[in-house]
């Protein structure tokens, strides 16, 4: 969004807010409000919410005690359908604590209570006490984002108990699962409360896949990131590696080449792809269809050949570098995509022709898992999750980054159409189902659209220095949903502070909420549909 | 009173049933790999697991009771009963003067009776949620089955297995149009005791999607090889049955080298047919919506309903 509009959101902001902004900052398509006091931080990021129509994307944390400013909460919001992130920026001076924004923004409680886990703040008036991210285990004075927390510290053990949420009643069960699963999956708990077949409450509780990425992130190069970034969660490290550099990008002005940017979507719409193809076929397992998920394993299989034919690595890894990509796709390699995407589309087409004929297979989607559209709305719902329920969003085409071009070539009448059939999504497996099938088949046009590559090179130049203390917002849409990678730069050509919000992040939130109508054994089912990662959410 | 040689051709198709088992389940596993256009292990594959299960010791719940130890015995023994009724390659069992298909119909419902205690006895949650899935499945697959033996019965004239299988092997299918309706449904009611798609997913690995196996998931060991291996008799006498009743061709009625040949050769080939069919079959389906089942029972039981109306007529 260019400039103007943005000064009018601050014009907008400053009338109604009088003397409560203190200073108004930009930087590309962000707009920063910086608050004069943590207590106007409620009412306002309401109003952002609710009347500037601005979804919660983020809230980051940052500890600038030894600068003088204390602990500094920045929310984030992306406004519907513009390309225009609001910054709600709030420094808490020498408080050890924050009035919480759940009553006005009901998605911030997963932010404020991880905030509290982190930092050590106090989210004052989040009625949810209970640990996030570190579990009852870790000790109570312990903070690791904090800087005066070491990296390598050993923090020690206590005992405590988590208390899940009692459901209580006559012939109500409950079914703990995991964290320890059955399958080859990441480890999670689910606790069931149900009565008989039909589930009355489900609990998730995460986060045992904690890796602490965002403090090693503080002792790492920023080139070394881009590694750390891709291993966040393994199918998607192009979305990640992709929002990672492009932050960075952002805040030392790199001009990345034509090609380099080409390159980097025809990688990111492959990652897509075959994870897209990989997630169908594991709906097709959990639906008990092993016949149409084995067709599926092998279209996944054929595509991950392809991923390491092009760059060497089966799952993408190794393909972003700051201020451009590593591998570059010749006139061989581009014969190669257009025979095996040719290919790969006709059979996938075949499959899931299969797929939609098989009615026992249909009836399991049908109704499995409703995601209810205010929920969705409420909590920051992205992705796949978030249009199934109708809700039209896609970082791709709302803040258009690397060589992604979609609203351009949509004619009125297309958006029209797209508009309708986004309002009669059910928000249920099975719209979750249909829109992978057309997300994969969008990717290999996405693709097949790119390969005209130009000459320039393969990386724009990148500064020897980096100037301390500056920070950008980088994103992009992995086949989960949008990622956000926010990233600071500290002295020394250091980073300060990375703060990562995966899809996983926000959509884990919905599924409580979605299979309350449904049966136990659907639960499998409804939670591949959803296909969330434990490692790109537990970081 | 039964003759010696009686005796040993009774015990002689027990064996057969009890040892084919195994390869029946390692058909049926091989089959369905090929249909994914997976490899799949070998259809000896059954025999090896259940002997390396033997070799194996037993993990069991300190929370449960002599119910979870006895479980799995009473289970073999009660289905390795109902083998002894069953003809395999004669039209008639020696042994079929003590118990007739109410009786097979009646052990198949003890062993299920202790495995769904077996289920409950251990307090994981899973077992509990299979035994009440099994609870519910099985009371309308019991009358399912019951109904269709007996248009089995009416036709041929009583409910001893022997009697039919003679009766059956002497006579063609066409003056009986009502067995068609019967076999149909012996088929459905057949693919849900044995828990097969759409009922139930025998090769899925989650927990709260399963039935049989969610009741089973805490034996280890011997006691898992005697789970295993009392499943597959179960599902062979299953399929035993059916070819019997409604495919009762190339029975041999006396004994003799040749004809146990003939006999032998002719089950095998029926059984492997129908196994690779009911694989077929089960690459096919998804597996069903639970509170759907009851649907496809009722096309079993209209099904028979629709036979003994045919009998009348």
């Amino acid at each position: 969004m260019n400039r103007q509009g943005l000064e009018g959101y601050a014009g907008g902001m400053e009338a109604r807010f009088p003397g409560r902004i203190r200073r108004v900052g930009y930087n590309h398509n962000e707009i920063h409000f910086h608050l004069e006091d943590p207590r106007d931080a409620p009412g306002i990021c309401g109003h952002v919410h609710a009347s500037m129509k601005a979804r919660l994307a983020t809230v980051v944390c940052t500890d600038e005690r030894r600068h003088g400013n204390g602990f500094v909460i920045r929310y984030v919001f992306e406004k519907e359908g513009e390309d225009a992130f609001i910054f709600i920026i709030v420094p808490l001076g020498h408080g050890n604590s924050f009035p919480s924004i759940i009553l006005h923004v009901p998605g911030a409680s997963l932010y404020e209570r991880e905030i509290r886990d982190m930092f050590g703040l106090v989210p004052a008036g989040n009625p949810d006490t209970r640990p996030l991210v570190l579990h009852e285990h870790w000790p109570g004075d312990a903070y690791p984002l904090r800087k005066d927390f070491r990296l390598g510290t050993k923090a020690g053990r206590r005992e405590g108990v988590y208390p899940f949420l009692r459901v209580e009643g006559d012939g109500i069960c409950e079914i703990p699962v995991g964290p320890v699963h059955a399958g080859i999956i990441e480890p999670g708990h689910f606790r069931f409360s149900v009565l008989g077949e039909n589930i009355i409450n489900l609990e998730t509780r995460l986060f045992y896949a904690h890796k602490g990425i965002e403090k090693l992130a503080e002792s790492m190069a920023p080139e070394e990131i881009v590694r750390l970034a891709e291993r966040i969660s393994g199918d998607e490290s192009v979305a990640n590696s992709t929002a990672y550099c492009q932050a960075v990008e952002k805040i030392l002005e790199i001009r990345v080449p034509e090609r380099a940017k080409k390159i980097r979507t025809v990688f990111a719409e492959l990652e897509r792809a075959y994870n897209h193809v990989g997630t169908l076929g594991g709906m097709a397992t959990d639906a008990g269809f092993a016949f149409g998920a084995a067709r599926m394993g092998i279209l996944k299989e054929r595509l991950m050949s392809l991923n390491e034919a092009l760059c060497g690595s089966r799952i993408l890894f190794g393909v972003n570098r700051i201020g451009g990509v590593v591998p570059d796709i010749g006139q061989e390699n581009k014969e190669l995509i257009l025979g095996r995407i040719g290919v790969i589309l006709r059979d996938f087409d075949k499959v899931a022709g299969l797929l939609g004929s098989k009615s026992s297979f249909m009836d399991r989607l049908k109704d499995a898992g409703r995601i209810p559209k205010k929920a969705a709305r409420d909590l920051g719902i992205v992705g796949v999750a978030a249009r199934c329920a109708g809700i039209d969003l896609d970082t791709r085409r709302d803040h258009p980054y690397a060589g992604y071009n979609i609203r351009n070539g949509r004619t009125p009448q297309e958006v029209v159409r797209d508009q309708i059939e986004m309002e009669k999504r059910a928000g249920d497996a099975m719209a979750r189902y249909e829109i992978r099938i057309n997300e994969v088949r969008d990717s290999f046009g996405i693709i097949l659209g790119l390969l005209d590559l130009d000459g320039d090179g393969l990386c724009g130049e990148v500064p020897e220095r980096m100037e301390p203390y500056q920070s950008a917002l980088g994103y992009a849409e992995s086949h989960r949903g949008q990622t956000l990678h926010w990233v600071m730069t500290g002295e020394d050509n250091s980073i300060f502070r990375y703060k990562v919000r995966t899809a996983s992040f926000c959509n884990w939130q919905i599924m409580g909420h979605c299979v309350s109508s449904d049966i136990v054994p659907d639960f499998p089912l409804v939670n591949k549909s959803l296909d969330l990662s434990y490692s790109g959410n537990d970081l | 009173m039964l003759s010696i040689s009686d005796v040993v051709i009774g015990i002689l198709q027990a064996a057969v049933i009890m040892a084919l088992s195994p390869l029946v389940t390692g058909i049926m596993r091989k089959t369905k790999a090929r249909t994914q256009k997976r490899a799949g292990a070998g259809v000896l594959q059954p025999y090896y697991d259940i002997a390396k299960l033997l070799r194996k010791d037993e993990v069991v719940s300190d929370q449960s009771s002599w119910i979870f130890r006895v479980s799995p015995w009473i289970n073999f023994v009660a289905i390795g009963t109902a083998a002894f009724f069953i003809p395999v390659f004669l039209a008639y069992s020696p042994f079929g003067l003590a118990g007739d298909l109410l009786l097979v119909i009646g052990l198949f419902a003890l062993a299920r009776f202790f495995t769904m205690l077996a289920g409950l006895d251990v307090s994981s949650s899973f077992g509990g949620l299979g035994s009440s899935r099994e609870m519910m499945l099985s009371s309308l697959l019991e009358p399912a089955a019951f109904l269709a033996v007996f248009v089995v019965a009416v036709t041929y004239g009583g409910t001893n297995i022997s009697t039919i299988t003679e009766a059956a092997s002497g006579s063609a299918l066409l003056p009986h149009p009502q067995l068609i309706f019967a076999a149909i449904a012996m088929f459905v009611v057949m693919l849900g005791e044995t828990g097969r798609l759409p009922f139930d997913n025998p090769a899925t690995h989650l927990e709260l999607t399963m039935v049989h196996e969610a009741m089973a998931l805490e034996y280890s060991g011997k006691s898992l090889a005697l789970v295993e291996w009392s499943q597959s008799i179960k599902q062979l006498i299953l399929f035993a049955l059916i070819v019997d009743m409604f495919v009762p061709w190339a029975i041999p009625q006396y004994p003799g080298p040749m004809a146990v040949g003939l006999g032998l050769s002719a089950f095998v080939v029926k059984v492997a047919v129908l196994a690779a069919g009911v694989a077929f079959l089960e690459s096919s389906v998804a597996k069903w919506r639970l509170f759907r089942l009851p649907d496809l029972v009722s096309v079993a039981i209209a099904s028979s309903m629709i036979g003994l109306v045919f009998y009348y007529l």
